[in-house]
């Protein structure tokens, strides 16, 4: 290619880049039509903090997807470890009666330390994941389907065995229970904190990936294992680690989750499990980029739907995914 | 284990003039279908007959799945899906017809039929878009999705609570033609044989779909679709006919399924558990090897209904334990944990592991 | 013995069912530049992997500079001192120019940087693509950067797996000169088809043939025994 036609190519990528933003942001805009303005800004804040909320979980599925080629179904049992224990830990300091004085510090205080716990059941239960099972199934995908699928329903069996079987009910802290009004518009205490928490991960996640050492070794070890363990990195011990990021990012995606809902069942790993699914396949599989938008997307639309055509929410998501699977077969931030 | 054997090596002429009397394949099917078919006389017992129907359904429902992963290698998390369609259709129909009569089965299965041919080609058409592993992530998606279709569709589904419903003429369990052999003469008895007669003509159906020249085809794409477009297949038309063809066939075990307990709901039909045992029916059985898949039912099935038994009498000797009545309780995690040990070590199943250890025999001796 | 910085003894390798390495043994002494050379299909690229540890020897003992290597891990190897540039442009393309260096820093401090600017010296196309994916830069800048990323760390020892392989001759002279600037300071073990190179770069010489060593001597007394080349190298 001469110079010449680079600059062409570069030009009508460019074009093109705006036209889908332009895209963008007129079905962002679509649901205006049906809905009023302060309603629809309502709407607009609890469906990006529910986005946030999924991408907390589709985030660990595409990272350990996208860095180490491992499609872990898994996910949703870590998903509902970390969701109940987050319960446990909420019911524990619950029990030495906050409710009647948790101030704001002190919800977000207790709720850190639930997302803690949960983060570190999350991160144990990967690591021996990783070790036991993962490890003997790397570079194939069938197996792992399939062996990812059995670690799912025997940990969520274990759950069963330690917490029974029946729905429970979460302690929320006491100031994530307010919101607050700014224009008519709701603002719920706890969707803006896991819209902090989820801007807050995607940061994070795309700082350590692209800028430090640790994110150069993990893409390195994706691309060529063997460079990187000439060059002298311990690769396995970095893949259970990143194995492990992702359990925990699920698990405190799980609290979250648990947070809002206000209940935990054992089989919730499952139902979001979908969600997580369809922000990956939307975004693209491997991209964190592509997880979070995809996870706005299917936030809003949930929500947006939701209030117009409640019985249709799912189904929309899914003629998303349908609809952009058609036009991008690898999702909209997908390698080829 | 011979006759089989023979045809993995694609021998299949060989095999034809061989077979009939010398083949001692031919007496083994033929004795097992003898055996269910006297079973109901020789126990006349609903629990051994239970056992045995769900065994011939499941069987057909593993073998269809293995035509998919076994003999195409497509995985899809969606076939437990099109079992809950065929369930689903003839319950429906059944329920809201106001007088049950047998063509609303007939018209069922044409309705399963339908439906399931037009949502696998519609489920075919994105597995020739996206990569394998995407397909499973779909189709598991897809999945769940009709599992939480069965749940909140309540004016149709009927929700959680599920349908039932009552078949009609023969079929009825009330209809009596009175005993045989101590045997009653119902209407669950003639279910029993539309089961049996049912699977046994489906099962030949995939035996011969694998034999044709079109189930060597699938086999060449799964073993290497590169080399098989290069000889100028179109690959993505015989996955077609494959997952099209396997659907249909699971369609069909829904509506056995649904005909032999007269219920259904989103649990029993839809959930991702069934997915998991039909997965582990076709890894116990060995993937590839449809026959496997009637070792894989039977010893899923059979487990399943002893072992929560066998489990309760062991826990009920300590009594005051509760960790030890809680394990007793989740047999499924056994279920589970044998799953990921089979898949991790045992990835061929029996059928798979006998014929590789008979043809490494051949090739020492 | 102890004169050598790296030595085999008796090795074996298996990979799956091949027998690849039936018994190699040789002693790399320190200084200069050691030539391993070969038919297709010889072991020689397997003599490089079971020293870097990529596959496990199946038997016999491997040393180098006093530590029993032959039951490590790749990492653990690399770590005392073994750089290695496998064949076929081992660098990873999906990473920039500059992450490709960061990468190969184990440890970042003056050293290193002070290596990284000599050898950006050397290789003064990598700086101008400085920012590039390196799997945008074309045969021989790849080639060139995967030799130099390993050149940044002090290593006692460089094993390099054919650099000149499918590379335009102008290309493989540059390459050729580069190698033998690093050989002043580091030792190298260079694996070659292309026996001009070879003979540019290094006078010791071993050649490979059925997993086994069937000549070592001086380049220039090979280059004399044409029936050896013929036999052994096919040139």
């Amino acid at each position: 290619m001469t110079r010449q036609a680079i600059s062409i190519a570069a030009q009508s990528g460019k074009v093109k880049a705006g036209m889908n933003w332009f895209i963008g942001i007129g079905l962002f805009m679509l649901p205006l039509i049906w809905i009023d303005p302060t309603t629809y800004l309502t709407l607009t804040v609890a469906g990006f903090s529910l986005g946030m909320l999924i991408f907390l979980i589709a985030s660990g599925l595409t990272l350990i997807f996208g860095l180490m080629d491992v499609l872990n179904l898994a996910h949703a049992a870590f998903f509902a470890f970390g969701a109940y224990m987050g319960y446990t830990v909420l019911n524990l300091i619950n029990s030495f009666g906050w409710s009647e004085t948790a101030s704001f510090g002190g919800s977000v205080l207790y709720l850190a330390v639930a997302l803690g716990a949960a983060g570190c059941i999350g991160g144990i239960l990967g690591v021996v994941t990783e070790r036991l099972v993962i490890q003997k199934v790397y570079g194939d995908h069938l197996m792992q389907l399939l062996v990812t699928v059995g670690v799912s329903f025997v940990l969520v069996e274990i759950l069963k065995i330690i917490w029974g079987v029946n729905d429970e009910v979460v302690p929320v802290p006491m100031a994530f229970q307010d919101s607050f009004i700014v224009c008519g518009v709701f603002f719920e205490y706890f969707r803006v904190v896991a819209i902090i928490l989820g801007v807050g991960v995607f940061a994070a996640l795309q700082f350590v990936l692209k800028k430090t050492k640790i994110g150069i070794i993990v893409r390195a070890g994706v691309e060529n294992r063997e460079i990187v363990k000439t060059t002298g990195y311990n690769i396995n011990r970095i893949f259970t680690l990143v194995f492990a990021a992702g359990a925990a990012f699920a698990a405190v995606g799980g609290t979250m989750m648990a947070v809002f809902n206000q209940a935990v069942d054992p089989g919730m790993g499952d139902q979001f499990l979908i969600f997580a699914l369809i922000v990956v396949i939307i975004g693209g599989m491997g991209s964190v980029t592509g997880s979070f938008i995809g996870a706005v997307i299917v936030g809003l639309s949930f929500n947006y739907v939701a209030y117009l055509v409640p019985k249709m929410a799912l189904g929309v998501n899914f003629m998303i995914m349908a609809i952009i699977l058609l036009i991008r077969p690898t999702g909209l931030f997908g390698k080829e | 284990m011979d006759g089989t054997e023979k045809l993995t090596f694609s021998q299949k002429s060989r095999v034809s003039t061989n077979a009939g009397a010398l083949d001692p394949m031919v007496y083994l099917k033929a004795g097992i279908i003898v055996l269910l078919a006297v079973m109901p006389f020789v126990f006349p017992s609903f629990r051994v007959m239970d056992v045995m129907a769900k065994i011939m359904i499941f069987t057909l429902v593993v073998a269809s799945f293995d035509l998919l992963l076994g003999y195409t290698g497509i995985l899809s998390f969606a076939h437990a899906m099109f079992f809950g369609i065929g369930a689903y259709s003839v319950a429906l129909i059944l329920y809201h017809a106001p007088e049950p009569a047998w063509y609303h089965i007939i018209f069922a299965v044409i309705i399963s039929l339908a439906v399931s041919i037009s949502l696998s080609l519609i489920v075919s058409f994105f597995s020739l878009r996206v990569k394998a592993i995407f397909f499973a992530m779909l189709t598991l998606a897809l999945a769940e999705f009709a599992h939480i279709l069965g749940v909140q569709w309540t004016s149709l589904t009927g929700g959680e609570d599920g349908v039932s419903f009552v078949l009609p003429g023969v079929f009825n369990f009330n209809h009596s033609f009175g005993t045989l052999f101590h045997a009653q003469m119902n209407g669950r008895l003639v279910v029993y044989f539309l089961i049996l007669i049912s699977t046994v003509f489906m099962f030949a159906g995939m035996l011969r779909f694998i034999r044709s020249p079109l189930g060597r085809v699938l086999k060449s794409i799964r073993d290497n679709e590169q080399r098989s477009i290069a000889l100028g297949y179109q690959t993505f038309r015989y996955q077609i006919y494959s997952i099209v063809f396997s659907s249909a066939i699971a369609s069909m075990g829904g509506i056995l399924f649904a005909m032999w307990l007269c219920y259904v709901n989103p649990d029993s039909v839809f959930h991702t558990a069934i997915m998991v045992n039909i997965l582990l029916m076709v890894l116990i059985g060995g993937m590839g090897t449809l026959y496997g898949s009637i070792i894989g039912a039977s010893f899923l099935i059979v487990t399943e209904n002893w072992l929560p038994g066998l489990l309760k009498s062991v826990a009920s000797l300590v009594p005051e334990n509760a960790t030890v009545q809680m394990l007793a309780d989740r047999w499924q995690l056994y279920f589970g944990i044998l799953f990921v040990l089979v898949v991790l070590f045992f990835p061929k199943g029996v059928i798979g592991t006998i014929r590789s250890h008979i043809r490494q025999k051949k090739l020492v001796g | 013995m102890s004169d050598s910085i790296l030595s085999l003894d008796n090795v074996h390798t298996h990979i799956g069912k091949h027998h690849i390495l039936q018994g190699v043994s040789l002693d790399v002494t320190p200084g200069g530049a050691t030539i391993l050379l070969g038919r297709n299909g010889a072991g020689k690229s397997t003599t490089l992997k079971t020293i870097m540890g990529v596959y496990p020897a199946s038997a016999g003992r491997i040393r180098f500079r006093g530590n029993d290597i032959h039951d490590k891990q790749p990492h653990k190897i690399a770590r005392l001192g073994m750089g290695f540039v496998p064949e076929d442009r081992a660098v990873l393309f999906n990473l920039t120019v500059e992450e490709n260096f960061k990468l190969s820093m184990i440890e970042e401090n003056e050293r290193t940087h002070q290596n990284l600017e000599d050898v950006l010296l050397l290789f003064p196309a990598l700086k101008t693509f400085w920012n590039r994916k390196a799997g945008l830069l074309s045969g021989g800048q790849k080639q060139m950067l995967a030799i130099a990323r390993v050149f940044v760390c002090d290593h006692a020892l460089l094993l390099i797996d054919e650099p000149s392989k499918g590379l335009a001759p102008i290309v493989v002279d540059q390459l050729g000169e580069a190698i033998v600037r690093i050989k002043d300071k580091t030792k190298v073990i260079l694996v070659e088809q292309n026996f001009n190179l070879a003979r540019q770069v290094g006078t010791d010489c071993f050649i490979l043939d059925d997993g086994r060593v069937v000549f070592h001597g001086l380049t220039e007394d090979l280059a004399k025994d044409k029936a050896m080349m013929k036999n052994y190298l096919g040139i």
